[in-house]
């Protein structure tokens, strides 16, 4: 009897499995933000939020849960029940760099994780305090070869994305630059407008206004490509260091069993939101070039980006618990 | 100078548009109300709040979220000096003396104190911030990891002033609180220290959760251990108002709060919430009757009420002049306009006059707003203690747990809290002073990390604290402090500590 019931249940669930997608939501949606408010991960989830009620006429409530470099947070929407009703924001920090850096991760991005739709690429800058003597990528690699320890740069915390970006610069060119953490960027920015650091890898939005004024130089933009809201700067790879190329982005997930219909439905929606022009002009003010991928695109480059940043960490010798 | 008058008067035109106006009056009452909730200070209150603006244009965006700053600094003190509970690090000290005059039956003139110092303080502030933002800019801008290891340095030596009694149990109470300060994960190396393999222990023991439970648990649970109940006070009229000797014992305390305050707050970091325990500390070396601290001196709250708000304002002179968010709160607001498209940096000033000056303006107006609206409240806060306790007192502590996971949706900051409650009614029945606890919690990572911050940068060298002026200034000036503190136990001479009594527990 109860196998029986079992049995139908399951055939109603294969029926109605597209009918549902077609359906969904039908109930409030819940978009974890595994940081606290103010940051591009909540600045990007927000505008996701928004559009998502307005297209499917049911609340997108966007849920701010921080702590251990966002890690917290998404392993809370993983462990939601499999219904694409719990999304989560996902960033390179949370999927791609923390497998590597922890021990022991409450999650596997490749078997816990579901990628939806990668949403934008926040571009990151290097940025020197103007007294550094140097006006491109290759003359801070003669300064920094020269004297070893002589420069010093500064991050948002060990094994987050500016101090990455900033490991990746040295080995790739084999030199020795002083890390000092901050528990942040704006601290750790701060020190660099002021000279007590020397540089630092962090958001181009906020290095720009500086930059504007003469209070920091930037130098380059981290990513393979220019980015269309500074293209006067040169991309680090094409100003000194072949091969270079950091390129944060942020993206929607979800826990993994969620039925597939339900992962394309929600895909069109964030995809079509994409292309709203109110959205792509809040994102153009600030610099976050919009991406809009399909969620086997997206999960190539999560898969690509997890093989790099395991690399960057162990040459680094980053090790951290959790 | 006719330049700046002239773009205040724009600024007021903009204030003073009835919207603008409007937001600011209930930025005010959202923030006063936010901040007498246990456990949600003005950090939490401006983050909770943060996304709500998004859908404002810019310029009521930070209106409204100034508004509910200083809304939720004004309520904080309130909830501190009624119930002992503070909404954020810089309240602790009002607890210690302003709880004492509640016990007194003088919660009215406490409450009045401190909203008429938070008045002058923020009025003064906003005055510094107006006339020297640029200059004092650039000045805060040299305050670089060594600066500041020194600074905090000071800091952690003022505790030797800050409680009365024994100087080995104070003494004991800060190693608590930097121990405390311990967990977490090492920003240097990212590796975990005492988290006992708890995920949330990896950011740290919050200040808030521990202080509401130390202060505010504790009272609690010492209520509850008290044969007969407390009386319900049923103050008149007259018991409300300051007299007049109150008022001149407090001018002082506020004029030094205010000026101290607003130095320590223009500090790019967290430290201004050493303000007011220095305020504290500096109040009690000052005064001729060191005794009646603790024991609810006026000065007490009048000092660090006014250092805390003054302290606020100035945190705003690097984040208005340079475009710089120099702790937790600026960058809430600079995420606030941010979000609108106005990328924050030096020239804010000058492409959003409308922006700056109207927020300028709009915290005259909102410092108005809350005296206004403060001061006639007075009575109806202090009604509440006419609550019979069995009935006040499982109200407080349900709010408690619900201020406290509402911060950042997290139980473990409630068990924090609940611990910490249990901890400190077990301190404070052998006669332990807990300020000394919150202090260490707070000094203990900032002293750490820019400690060490300083020495990668020197590649190890200890002598880049002599090499800078202001570091090598404030270390002598900390050396001193150590010298006056240890001079009784070397000459074995009369001490100003010798006069004060024990804090002894409401009980006994």
């Amino acid at each position: 009897m109860l196998k029986l019931s079992r049995l139908l249940m399951l055939g109603v669930l294969v029926l109605a499995g597209p009918l549902f997608a077609q359906q969904f939501p039908v109930k409030p949606v819940r978009l974890i933000v595994p940081f606290a408010p103010g940051g591009p991960n909540d600045i990007l989830g927000r505008l996701v939020a928004q559009k998502l009620t307005e297209q499917w006429g049911q609340q997108v409530l966007v849920e701010n849960r921080g702590g251990a470099g966002g890690t917290i947070g998404l392993e809370a929407a993983l462990r939601a029940p499999k219904d694409g009703y719990t999304l989560a924001m996902g960033g390179t920090s949370n999927l791609t760099v923390a497998p590597s850096l922890y021990e022991k991760l409450g999650y596997n991005t490749l078997k816990d994780v579901t990628p939806i739709i990668n949403v934008a690429v926040v571009p990151y800058a290097l940025a020197l305090n103007p007294t550094v003597p140097a006006k491109t990528a290759r003359d801070l690699l003669g300064i920094a070869g020269r004297k070893a320890g002589y420069l010093s740069y500064g991050s948002s915390g060990v094994g987050s994305m500016s101090s990455l970006a900033a490991e990746l610069f040295k080995s790739l060119s084999k030199t020795q630059i002083v890390h000092v953490p901050y528990k942040g960027t704006a601290p750790a920015l701060t020190d660099v407008v002021s000279g007590q650091i020397d540089l630092m890898f962090a958001d181009l939005a906020l290095v720009k206004p500086h930059a504007e004024r003469g209070r920091l130089r930037a130098i380059g933009v981290t990513g393979l490509k220019r980015s269309p809201s500074a293209k006067e700067l040169p991309t680090i790879a094409e100003s000194g260091l072949p091969g270079y190329d950091i390129e944060p982005w942020f993206g929607v997930v979800t826990a993994e069993g969620v039925p597939s219909a339900v992962v394309s439905r929600i895909n069109a929606a964030i995809a079509a939101a994409l292309k709203s022009p109110d959205v792509l002009q809040r994102l153009a003010a600030l610099g976050y070039e919009p991406l809009g991928s399909t969620p086997e695109q997206f999960a190539a480059t999560i898969r690509a980006d997890l093989a790099k940043y395991a690399a960057v960490v162990k040459v680094a010798g980053i090790k951290a618990e959790l | 100078m006719v330049e700046t008058l002239n773009s205040l008067m724009h600024g007021f035109a903009v204030a003073f548009q009835p919207e603008v106006m409007m937001y600011a009056f209930f930025g005010c009452i959202i923030g006063t109300l936010v901040g007498m909730m246990p456990g949600l200070g003005p950090l939490a209150g401006i983050s909770l709040l943060l996304p709500a603006t998004f859908g404002l244009n810019p310029i009521i965006a930070i209106v409204l979220l100034a508004g509910v700053y200083y809304g939720a600094m004004y309520g904080g003190s309130t909830t501190s000096i009624l119930m002992r509970i503070p909404g954020e690090a810089a309240s602790v000290m009002t607890c210690v003396d302003g709880y004492a005059m509640t016990q007194q039956g003088r919660a009215g003139p406490a409450l009045a104190i401190a909203a008429i110092g938070s008045f002058v303080a923020g009025t003064l502030g906003v005055l510094g911030l107006m006339l020297l933002a640029p200059t004092l800019a650039s000045f805060a801008l040299r305050f670089g990891p060594p600066e500041y290891t020194a600074l905090l340095l000071v800091g952690l030596f003022v505790l030797a002033y800050m409680s009365g009694g024994s100087m080995l149990k104070t003494l004991a109470m800060a190693v608590f609180g930097l121990l405390l300060g311990m967990i977490g994960i090492d920003v240097m190396s990212g590796y975990t220290r005492f988290s006992f393999g708890i995920t949330e222990l990896g950011d740290g023991v919050g200040i808030v959760p521990v202080a509401v439970g130390l202060f505010g648990i504790s009272e609690i649970l010492m209520t509850a251990g008290q044969s007969d109940p407390p009386k319900v006070q049923r103050p008149t009229l007259r018991q409300l108002v300051p007299t007049a000797s109150d008022l001149r014992q407090s001018a002082a305390p506020i004029m030094r709060g205010s000026l101290l305050g607003f130095m320590i707050g223009i500090i790019p970091g967290s430290a201004h919430v050493i303000s007011s325990f220095v305020s504290y500390g500096l109040e009690r070396r000052l005064s001729k009757h060191p005794e009646r601290f603790g024991n609810g001196a006026i000065e007490g709250v009048a000092g660090p009420e006014s250092a805390n708000n003054a302290a606020a304002t100035g945190a705003f002179v690097p984040m208005l002049a340079l475009g710089i968010p120099t702790g937790p709160v600026t960058a809430v607001m600079l995420a606030a306009i941010m979000v609108h498209g106005i990328l924050p940096g030096p020239m804010l000033i000058e492409q959003q006059p409308e922006l700056f000056w109207g927020f300028v303006a709009s915290m005259y107006v909102g410092n108005v707003v809350l005296l206004i609206l403060n001061l006639p409240m007075v009575g109806v806060f202090v009604s509440l203690l006419r609550i019979p306790y069995a009935y006040l007192y499982p109200c407080i502590l349900a709010f408690c747990i619900l201020g406290c996971y509402s911060v950042s949706n997290s139980t473990m900051d409630v068990w924090i809290m609940l611990v910490m409650g249990v901890v400190g009614y077990a301190l404070r029945k052998f006669g332990f002073d807990l300020a000394p606890v919150a202090l260490g919690l707070v000094l203990g990572p900032m002293l750490e990390l820019s400690l060490r911050q300083a020495l990668a940068m020197s590649g190890g060298d200890y002598g880049i604290f002599l090499d800078r002026p202001i570091a090598l200034t404030m270390l002598g000036f900390a050396v001193l402090l150590l010298l006056f503190a240890v001079k009784p136990l070397i000459f074995k001479g009369k001490d100003w500590r010798s006069k004060v009594g024990l804090d002894e527990p409401a009980d006994s």
